[in-house]
C-alpha cells in the first residue's frame, strides 16, 4: 500500500515463540450474533471505518437534520404554537437523503463480504447463513431506523420546548413509529438485496436509487395523473410499486399527517397495502438468505 | 521430520475425523465417491489433483455442504445434526483469496475471532499472539489489500488459528508461494501439529511438500480415495539400490548390462541405476563392487531407494 516503508525491506520472518492455548469462556450463538449487530450497525455509520466513509453519513444526516433545526429556530423566533410539520411528512420530504443513505450504506453491510469472498470466513464459524443474512439487514434496518428517528426526536423535542399541544404531538409521533419501522425494514431489505447481487459499490448505488427514488417518482407522477382523469383507483394501485407509496399510503389511513394524491381508499386497499409492504420485507429477506447460503458453496 | 509422528499421533485415541459412505453428487459431476477414511491427531495430508474432491470434503465437514448420502463425524459431533458446534471448535483456512482489502490484519482477527465466540478482551490478545507466530508481527496495522501473497496466506492462516480451535483445516496453504515462503509455512504447519497439538488437515496437489511434514498421507483421485496411510509407509526402503558411477549414459549402461550379466534384474534410472530388490543370500555391495573394479569405473555412490508419495500414482490403487 501507500505507507511507504523507508527501502527495502526483508521478507516476513516467521518467529518461534510459544503457542498459548485458550481455556477461556466462549460465548453462545446469540452472542456472537449481537457481536456482528453492533459491528454492523457501527459500519453503516462509518464507525470503526476509514476516516473516508464517514463523510457522506454525517454530510447526509447533517442534511436531514437542518430542516428539522430550522424548523425548531421558526417556530422559538415566531412564537407560532402550531405544528408546521407532522414527523411522518418530515420523514416523507427528506425522503430522497434517506433512500441515498440506505443505497449508499448497505453495500458496506451487504457487498463487502460476498465480493472479497470472506463471506467464507464467516460461514466457517458458528453463525449458519440465515442468522448472518438476518443480522446484517437487522444492522441496516437499525441504521435506517436511526437517520429517520433522530431528526423526528429533535422535531419532538423543540416542538414540546415551543409549548406545543403535548398530547397532540405524541400521538403524531406514535403514530409515525411503526410508519418509520416498516419503511426501515423496507429499505433495508431491498437496498441489502441489490447490494449482495451487484456486489460493485457503484452498480449497487445506482441500483438502488432507481428502486427507491426514480420509482417512486414515477408512482407519483402515475398517482397525479390518475387524479387528474378521475381514476384514483390507478393512482392507488400505482402506489403499491414504492415502499415510500406503499408507507405514505398507510400514512395518511393513520392519519399521520402526510398527503398522498391517490390514498387507498377502503379497507381492502388498505389490507393490501400492508399486505405488499410486507411481501416486499419478508420476500427480500428470503431472497438474501438464499444469496448467503450460496456463497458457502 | 517423521521422527516425531509417533508421539503426536497418539495424543487421542478416537479419530478426529471419520467419514462413511461419503458421496456428493453435483449432477455434473461425482466429487466424492464413497468415501469411507479415518483420520487422526497430528498433520494429514489430503492430496489429490485439482478437483479431486479435496475442498469438497472440507465443505462438507464444515457443514457448508450437504452430501449426497454417507456420513461424518467430526471431533465427535455429526456433521448433520451439530453443524454449528463443529465450526465453533475448527478454524478453517481456504484455498482461494479471502481477505478485504479495506480492513488491516489486526482488526480483521480481531473481528473473526469475535465471530468465533472469544470476548472481546481475548479476541485482542490472541490475535496479537497469533499474529506475531505467523510472522505479521510488524504489518499487521496495514491495509489487507496492500499484502504480498505470501503475508495474505499467513493472514488466512493466523484467522484459522485466533480461536484456538480443535482442529485446522488448510485449503492449499502453499498456493502460490516463493520457494523460501512456501518452506517456512511448511514448517508453521508441521509445527501446529506438533508443538502447538493441534489436530492439521492440510491439503496440496504438491505430493512431495506433504510427505515432510505429514503423519499420514490420504490421497483422492477422482472423488475417490486412493490410499490412506502413514506417511512412513510411503517413504519405506522399498529394497532396491540405486547406484552411480562416474562417467554418462555409456558407463552407466556398461555396468547396467554387467549387473544384468551377472544375474540382477536391474534398469537405468537418469544417471543411476537401480537394482531391483536381490533374491536372499546375494550379496549385492559386494557384487557391485567387484563389478565396478572389473569394468575400471569410478562408483560414487551404492544406496538404499526410497518410495515417494508419486509412486503410489504410477503403482495404481492396490495398497487400499
Amino acid at each position: 500500500m501507500s505507507e511507504g516503508y523507508p527501502g527495502p525491506r526483508p521478507a516476513g520472518v516467521i518467529h518461534d515463540i510459544g503457542y498459548r492455548r485458550y481455556t477461556g469462556p466462549r460465548e453462545s450463538n446469540a452472542t456472537i450474533a449481537a457481536s456482528l449487530y453492533l459491528t454492523g450497525l457501527r459500519h453503516a455509520f462509518g464507525i470503526g471505518r476509514s476516516g473516508r466513509s464517514k463523510v457522506l453519513p454525517i454530510v447526509l444526516g447533517a442534511f436531514a437534520l437542518l430542516p428539522a433545526v430550522i424548523l425548531i429556530g421558526v417556530l422559538a423566533v415566531t412564537g407560532i404554537n402550531k405544528p408546521l410539520v407532522s414527523y411522518a411528512g418530515y420523514t416523507n420530504q427528506i425522503q430522497v437523503l434517506i433512500s441515498i443513505f440506505a443505497a449508499a450504506q448497505a453495500p458496506v453491510l451487504f457487498s463487502r463480504d460476498l465480493r472479497s469472498r470472506s463471506i467464507v470466513l464467516y460461514l466457517a464459524r458458528p453463525l449458519s447463513p440465515a442468522p448472518l443474512a438476518l443480522v446484517r439487514w437487522a444492522s441496516l434496518t437499525t441504521a435506517c431506523v436511526l437517520f429517520m428517528l433522530v431528526p423526528q426526536l429533535v422535531l419532538l423535542a423543540g416542538g414540546l420546548i415551543a409549548d406545543l399541544d403535548v398530547s397532540h404531538e405524541l400521538s403524531q409521533f406514535v403514530r409515525s413509529l411503526p410508519l418509520t419501522l416498516l419503511l426501515a425494514t423496507m429499505l433495508a431489505g431491498i437496498t441489502g438485496l441489490i447490494a449482495s447481487y451487484a456486489l460493485r459499490r457503484g452498480f449497487a448505488v445506482v441500483g438502488s436509487i432507481l428502486a427507491l427514488v426514480v420509482l417512486n417518482t414515477g408512482v407519483s407522477i402515475v398517482q397525479a395523473i390518475a387524479d387528474e382523469t378521475g381514476s384514483p383507483r390507478v393512482g392507488e394501485l400505482a402506489g403499491l410499486f414504492s415502499p415510500w407509496s406503499l408507507v405514505n399510503g398507510l400514512a395518511s389511513e393513520l392519519d399521520a399527517g402526510v398527503r398522498v394524491i391517490t390514498p387507498p381508499d377502503g379497507a381492502a386497499m388498505v389490507a393490501l397495502y400492508l399486505i405488499v409492504a410486507v411481501a416486499i420485507v419478508g420476500g427480500t429477506l428470503a431472497l438474501l438468505v438464499a444469496r448467503f447460503r450460496k456463497a458457502g458453496r | 521430520m517423521t521422527a516425531d509422528t509417533s508421539q503426536s499421533a497418539s495424543v487421542t485415541a478416537a479419530p478426529v475425523i471419520r467419514t462413511a459412505g461419503l458421496t456428493m453428487d453435483y449432477g455434473r459431476v461425482v466429487a466424492l465417491h464413497d468415501l469411507t477414511v479415518e483420520i487422526d491427531a497430528g498433520v494429514t495430508g489430503l492430496v489429490g489433483a485439482n478437483g479431486a474432491g479435496k475442498s469438497t470434503l472440507i465443505k462438507i465437514l464444515l457443514g457448508l455442504q450437504t452430501p449426497t448420502s454417507g456420513t461424518a463425524q467430526v471431533l465427535g459431533h455429526d456433521i448433520a445434526t451439530a453443524d454449528d458446534e463443529i465450526r465453533r471448535v475448527i478454524g478453517y483456512m481456504p484455498e482461494h483469496d479471502c481477505l478485504p482489502p479495506d480492513v488491516n490484519a489486526s482488526e480483521f482477527v480481531v473481528h473473526l475471532a469475535r465471530m468465533s465466540g472469544l470476548p472481546a478482551a481475548a479476541a485482542r490478545e490472541r490475535a496479537a499472539d497469533i499474529l506475531r507466530l505467523v510472522g505479521l508481527d510488524e504489518e499487521r496495522y496495514r491495509l489487507l489489500g496492500g499484502y504480498s501473497t505470501g503475508m495474505k496466506q499467513r493472514a488466512k492462516l493466523a484467522q484459522a488459528l485466533v480461536h484456538d480451535p480443535a482442529l485446522v483445516f488448510l485449503d492449499e496453504p502453499t498456493n502460490g508461494l516463493d520457494p523460501a515462503s512456501r518452506l517456512e509455512m511448511l514448517s508453521l504447519v508441521r509445527r501446529i501439529g506438533s508443538d502447538f497439538g493441534i489436530p492439521v488437515l492440510v491439503t496440496s496437489h504438491l505430493l512431495g511438500e506433504l510427505e515432510k511434514i505429514s503423519d499420514h498421507v490420504v490421497i483422492l483421485d477422482g472423488g475417490h480415495l486412493l490410499r490412506s496411510s502413514a506417511t512412513s509407509q510411503f517413504l519405506d526402503a522399498t529394497g532396491s539400490l540405486l547406484v552411480e558411477v562416474l562417467g554418462g549414459a555409456a558407463e552407466r549402461d556398461l555396468l547396467g548390462n554387467a549387473l544384468a550379466a551377472a544375474g540382477l534384474s536391474c534398469r537405468p534410472r537418469g544417471q543411476l541405476v537401480t537394482i531391483d530388490p536381490p533374491p536372499d543370500g546375494l550379496d549385492v555391495h559386494r557384487l557391485v563392487r567387484d563389478t565396478v573394479a572389473d569394468l575400471e569405473l569410478a562408483l560414487v555412490r551404492i544406496q538404499a531407494d526410497q518410495g515417494h508419495l508419486e509412486d503410489v500414482f504410477t503403482q495404481g490403487a492396490h495398497h487400499v
